[in-house]
């Protein structure tokens, strides 16, 4: 497919960052691009779901996140290749054994109401996500932090209850936003209907079921962006209205097609598609400390059921990558590489009979309804496992009563997560006993104790070893079954200059697009 | 008819509102999980909820919430969005003016197909030309507007033929050819199904019509077939097309809610699924009233022109 | 519109049904319907369930004769087994929408006064509910699931029921034999279930059969709002909604359940009409 030859290549990415180290590091500002990029336009972005916060501390949604960051900006963000690179902080450093991170502010940065952003902004807004009263769902996703207070000369200190070295990256979460600390403790409603933000685009209009428009912010502390004059975020609860559009011109850039679409739309005239593959996984979860699965050997047996290349094609239609029953992919910095599993019923079969179900046995699995993957992966597996004895009944769920009744609660799901900025980002949100979001009650001692270890160095090659063995002990033990990543989609016009889809999946830097040849005067 | 019947229906309708407000917000109460577990999603944690649901009211007695928000209703205050922060009134009365656009240019279509090929149906009775539009009624009704919303969609905005945009809203007021573009499919889908409903009604009460005594007598009396057509059976058969129209405003509500969902269409349907799916109460609670409220009004509206068309019918 | 016959006489009835054409065409239809609910499963060349890995989204081919979805899966086995499950669950939905609503229409009808009063503001506000939009609200409460979808179709079709119940019991709760059977002392239950309700019989069946064919298509749009039946069930407003997504890629995964729906709607609808025809003395 010609397509794939614009596909950008992550693992060459990711060795030519390999080297940069975390600590203490300014980066240059961004690369310049090759040529110079021109200026004015309005770009038409199209996403799939209403995003219904504009508040940039209590969103959740990627539509709302791609609000999130033309208006307001973190300290940190996350670069093409996963790295971190300055936002808000124009450089960091910490102490020894990295429990205390000091973050210098830039000089230049202005809210949209013309105020400059002090020490005391990014304070009363970090706190804020900290408390459990704002209700922001990044509170579990900084990282151990346990103080924030200001330093002297523009400087933020971060303090963490035990060695952190991610926290750069843990900062760069997308809901960690900066708005003006008056309005944060003061008015925090308004920022629900108003957008004060130091991004590099300003809030004109906001209609979360139809339109959101934005226009320049002629003061952004980059001065060279935002290129565009004008950002139309054009609201599609139905995908194939969207990809509609965009083949009929009206949409400039999508920023996730359906795999199902991909083919088409990526092959449509003036329509160029990129891919990217990506961490982002759908796995079975099973709770390991009740019967059934509380028996390895029946975990064992049903991952052995898995045809995942087959998988691929029904799930992803083809677009994406096979799991090996571990959350980690090629896509992350530490992957280690490992033989892939393939089907062995007959070894399934006789695993289940070891584990006293000779006859076969009976589970029901809980699919919510959002995304459909969820569904097509629960009608895929029941099939695949039949041949074992599995009989699995499928039982689709609202998603407003799966996460109320199901989630982290129920024996046997199938869960949809984003790609992570780190690996321990990611155990410590799923896996680990004391992981915030603790679904398969694993509880291993001994892959708590590798994954705590990562954190307090940054010495790669002990953090790639530690990382490594972390991911051999889940492919032996099989707390949770992991058949396939996704690789993300987006489709844009031929025009539509300098956006590259990013594998997180929540990043999307539309201040550095700009608009060339044959584009439509708006 | 007197000041008294519009009143008492007028009443009626006030009783109806009430009731079915109550009857919504009843089933709200019970819905699995509730705005608080939706803005959170999978970050909720049971503290945050709990504060989350203490700042949006939702830990107070049902009866205390529903007084509340009556309350506010008869100051004229909707109440704010769970979901968005937003004024509920500003969002409800935006997204029923572009549902009601459609529902107008729907009927619209419906009258100026409907009534001349029920009538020709009708004075052509058994021919091949009442065959015809029986075979198109009878398979107007029974498509599921989603069924030709989806048809529709596959063939008149397939990639190579893209004769009208899939979805999405352009204001009239902003472009006026490029709004009437937008919404032609989903007018399309639901005047199909709705001169279907209408055409049989037409040429089934026309039919009667031009049996009844008093057309015969006109035919007597040497009027032209058109005069007889037109001043007396057409008018009599207009009574209970009116009846139909205005039950139809039912069924085009429900078809509103499908058609707007499948093209993505901003109205008051789609509102109201996403409302519910994220549990957005005030949200619910108007879109609902709102909806039975134009289906009451209509009701009564086609009542009144009902006692207009024919004097003869006495209401206490 | 209000018919009430008496006796019900089946050789009349039938010779009055086949009298028109549209009563022989929907009894044709019927037939076919019937022998595709009954024998389906027997008549599929496939497992509905079963995955072709190297044949999906194809057109009709001999090996497939409508085509394959998105899982491979043969569209025809699907459609003959999903039969069953769309129109038993039409008619399930119907006969509770009838039930309630005729013991509703019976009671409020039957006591008078007040009770009438309240009871049929209540039927007004209930019917000022689209059934859609009331269906939507009663699954978003019981969750979703096909048993669920007739349950609520069921209840939103009770309050129209209960007009055509409450009015029929109207007009024969003055006449002689109820008064008779008043006076022998029977009780209001006896009276209510053994005098009045068989002058139901006629004006709900015609209006249940109409109903049938509303459900199908109110069942078909939940299923395909995702809150009715749920997947890998060979219901055909679900298959319709999975399909979506490959529209454009195999069209024949939307127009083959699409047409199945219409053409069970249009069975019930012609039947529905003829009855009324042959039900209504006014046709003599």
């Amino acid at each position: 497919m010609s397509q794939d030859s614009k596909t950008i290549d992550r693992r060459s990415v990711l060795g030519g960052m390999a080297t940069l180290s975390v600590t203490g590091l300014t980066l240059p500002l961004w690369a310049k691009s090759s040529f110079a990029a021109s200026k004015g336009g309005t770009l038409r972005v199209s996403v799939n779901r209403a995003p219904g916060r504009l508040n940039p501390l209590l969103q959740r949604l990627n539509s709302e996140y791609v609000l999130g960051e033309l208006l307001y900006s973190g300290l940190t963000r996350l670069g093409k290749g996963m790295e971190v690179v300055p936002d808000l902080a124009e450089s960091w450093t910490s102490n020894g054994d990295l429990t205390e991170w000091t973050f210098k502010l830039r000089s230049n940065a202005k809210f949209h109401n013309g105020n400059p952003v002090t020490a005391k902004d990014v304070v009363v807004c970090l706190t804020a996500i900290l408390d459990k009263k704002t209700g922001s769902p990044g509170r579990r996703n900084l990282g151990p932090i346990s103080g924030v207070s200001a330093g002297p000369g523009n400087t933020v200190i971060v303090k963490t209850s035990t060695g952190y070295g991610d926290l750069p990256s843990a900062l760069a979460y997308t809901t960690a936003k900066i708005a003006p600390a008056e309005i944060v403790t003061g008015d925090f409603d308004r920022l629900s209907r108003e957008a004060i933000g130091t991004g590099p685009f300003k809030l004109v209009s906001y209609e979360p079921d139809r339109l959101i428009v934005v226009e320049k912010n002629p003061d952004y502390f980059i001065s060279e962006y935002p290129y565009l004059d004008r950002i139309e975020v054009m609201v599609f609860p139905d995908s194939s209205a969207e990809m509609a559009a965009l083949v009929a011109g009206e949409v400039d850039l999508a920023l996730e097609i359906p795999p199902a679409d991909f083919k088409r739309i990526s092959g449509a005239s003036g329509v160029t598609g990129q891919r990217t593959p990506s961490g982002r996984f759908i796995d079975v979860v099973m709770a390991n400390d009740r019967k059934p699965f509380n028996d390895h050997r029946v975990r064992e047996a049903l991952s052995l059921t898995l045809d995942r290349q087959a998988m691929i094609d029904f799930v992803a239609e083809g677009y994406g990558t096979p799991g090996n029953d571990s959350p980690i992919n090629s896509a992350y910095r530490y992957y280690a590489d490992a033989k892939q599993k393939t089907p062995d019923i007959k070894r399934a079969k006789a695993l289940l009979a070891e584990a006293g179900y000779p006859n076969g046995i009976d589970l029901t699995m809980v699919a919510s309804v959002k995304p459909g993957y969820r569904q097509t992966l629960a009608v895929t597996i029941r099939e695949m496992a039949k041949a074992a004895g599995f009989n699995i009944k499928v039982e689709t769920m609202a998603h407003a009563t799966y996460l109320k009744q199901v989630w982290k609660k129920g024996d046997f799901y199938v869960g949809f997560y984003n790609m992570q900025p780190t690996e321990d980002a990611l155990f410590k949100l799923l896996l680990t006993s004391d992981a915030a979001w603790n679904e398969t009650r694993w509880n291993n001692k001994e892959f708590d104790g590798l994954v705590n270890a990562a954190r307090t160095t940054t010495d790669t090659a002990k953090r790639q070893q530690l990382y490594g063995d972390a991911q051999k002990l889940m492919q032996k033990e099989l707390p949770v079954l992991v058949p396939v990543f996704f690789d993300l989609l987006s489709a844009n016009q031929n025009y539509v200059e300098n956006y590259n889809l990013h594998p997180r999946g929540a990043t999307f830097s539309l201040e550095k697009v700009s608009l060339g040849v044959g584009a439509p005067k708006r | 008819m007197s000041l008294q019947y519009i009143f008492k229906r007028l009443l009626y309708l006030i009783i109806t509102a009430l009731v079915v407000s109550a009857l919504v917000f009843g089933i709200t109460q019970i819905l699995p999980a509730n705005a608080a577990t939706m803005l959170l999603g999978e970050y909720a944690t049971a503290d945050a909820l709990v504060a989350l649901e203490q700042k949006l009211g939702l830990d107070q007695p049902a009866y205390v919430q529903y007084w509340r928000w009556i309350s506010g209703l008869l100051q004229g205050d909707l109440g704010t969005s769970l979901r968005s922060g937003l004024p509920v009134a500003d969002t409800v009365f935006q997204a029923l003016g572009r549902s009601l656009l459609l529902a107008a240019f729907a009927l619209i279509a419906v009258v100026i197909i409907a009534i001349p090929l029920g009538v020709i149906a009708a004075v052509r009775r058994g021919k091949a030309a009442d065959f015809g539009v029986s075979m198109i009624s009878y398979i107007g009704i029974s498509l599921p507007e989603f069924v030709l919303a989806t048809l529709l969609l596959v063939w008149l905005t397939a990639p190579d033929i893209a004769l009208f945009p899939a979805s999405g809203y352009v204001p009239i007021t902003e472009n006026f050819t490029k709004g009437l573009w937008h919404i032609a499919l989903p007018v399309i889908t639901l005047a199909i199904v709705l001169t279907a409903h209408v055409m049989r009604m037409v040429r089934s009460e026309m039919a009667d019509a031009l049996h009844a005594d008093y057309v015969l007598a006109a035919r007597l009396r040497g009027l032209s077939t058109t005069t007889v057509l037109i001043r007396h059976a057409l008018r009599n058969s207009m009574l209970p097309t009116i009846t139909v129209l205005a039950l139809d405003v039912g069924y085009l509500i429900g078809g509103i809610i499908v058609v707007e969902e499948i093209f993505a269409f901003p109205g008051i349907g789609r509102l109201l699924i996403v409302s519910i799916q994220e549990r957005d109460l005030p949200m619910i609670q108007a879109g609902a009233l709102v909806m039975a409220f134009t289906y009451a009004l209509s009701n009564l509206l086609a009542d009144l022109a009902y006692v207009y068309l024919d004097r003869r019918i006495q209401y206490d | 519109m209000c018919i009430s016959i008496g006796v019900f006489n089946m050789t009349d009835f039938m010779s009055r049904l086949l009298r028109q054409p549209h009563g022989v065409v929907g009894l044709i239809l019927l037939v076919v319907l019937a022998i595709e609910v009954i024998l389906g499963p027997a008549l599929a060349p496939y497992d509905p369930e079963t995955f072709h890995y190297s044949s999906r989204l194809v057109g009709p081919t001999p090996e497939f004769l409508l085509g394959t979805d998105q899982f491979g899966r043969d569209i025809l086995s699907r459609l003959l087994w999903g039969a069953r499950t769309t129109v038993l669950l039409s008619l399930f939905a119907t006969l509770i929408g009838a039930g309630i609503g005729g013991a509703i229409g019976i009671l409020s009808g039957y006591l008078g006064g007040r009770i009438d009063e309240v009871i049929m503001r209540l039927v007004d506000a209930l019917m000022a509910i689209p059934s859609l939009l009331f269906a939507l609200l009663i699954i978003t409460v019981l969750g979703p699931s096909g048993t669920n979808a007739v349950v609520a179709i069921g209840i939103a079709f009770s309050p129209g029921m209960a007009r055509i119940a409450r009015s029929v019991t109207l007009s024969v709760r003055t006449s002689d034999y109820v008064a008779a059977a008043v006076a022998r002392g029977e009780s209001p239950l006896w009276i209510m279930s053994r005098e009045i309700a068989p002058n139901m019989l006629a004006p709900v069946i015609i209006e249940a059969t109409i109903r049938v064919a509303f459900a199908i298509m109110l069942l078909a749009t939940l299923s395909f709002l995702g809150l009715g039946s749920q997947p890998p069930a060979p219901e055909w407003g679900l298959m319709i909604s999975e399909a979506r997504a490959f529209m454009f890629r195999n069209a024949w995964t939307i127009v083959w359940p699409g047409l199945s729906i219409a053409m069970v709607a249009i069975t019930f609808n012609l039947l529905g009409d003829a009855l009324r025809d042959a039900l209504n003395p006014k046709n003599d």
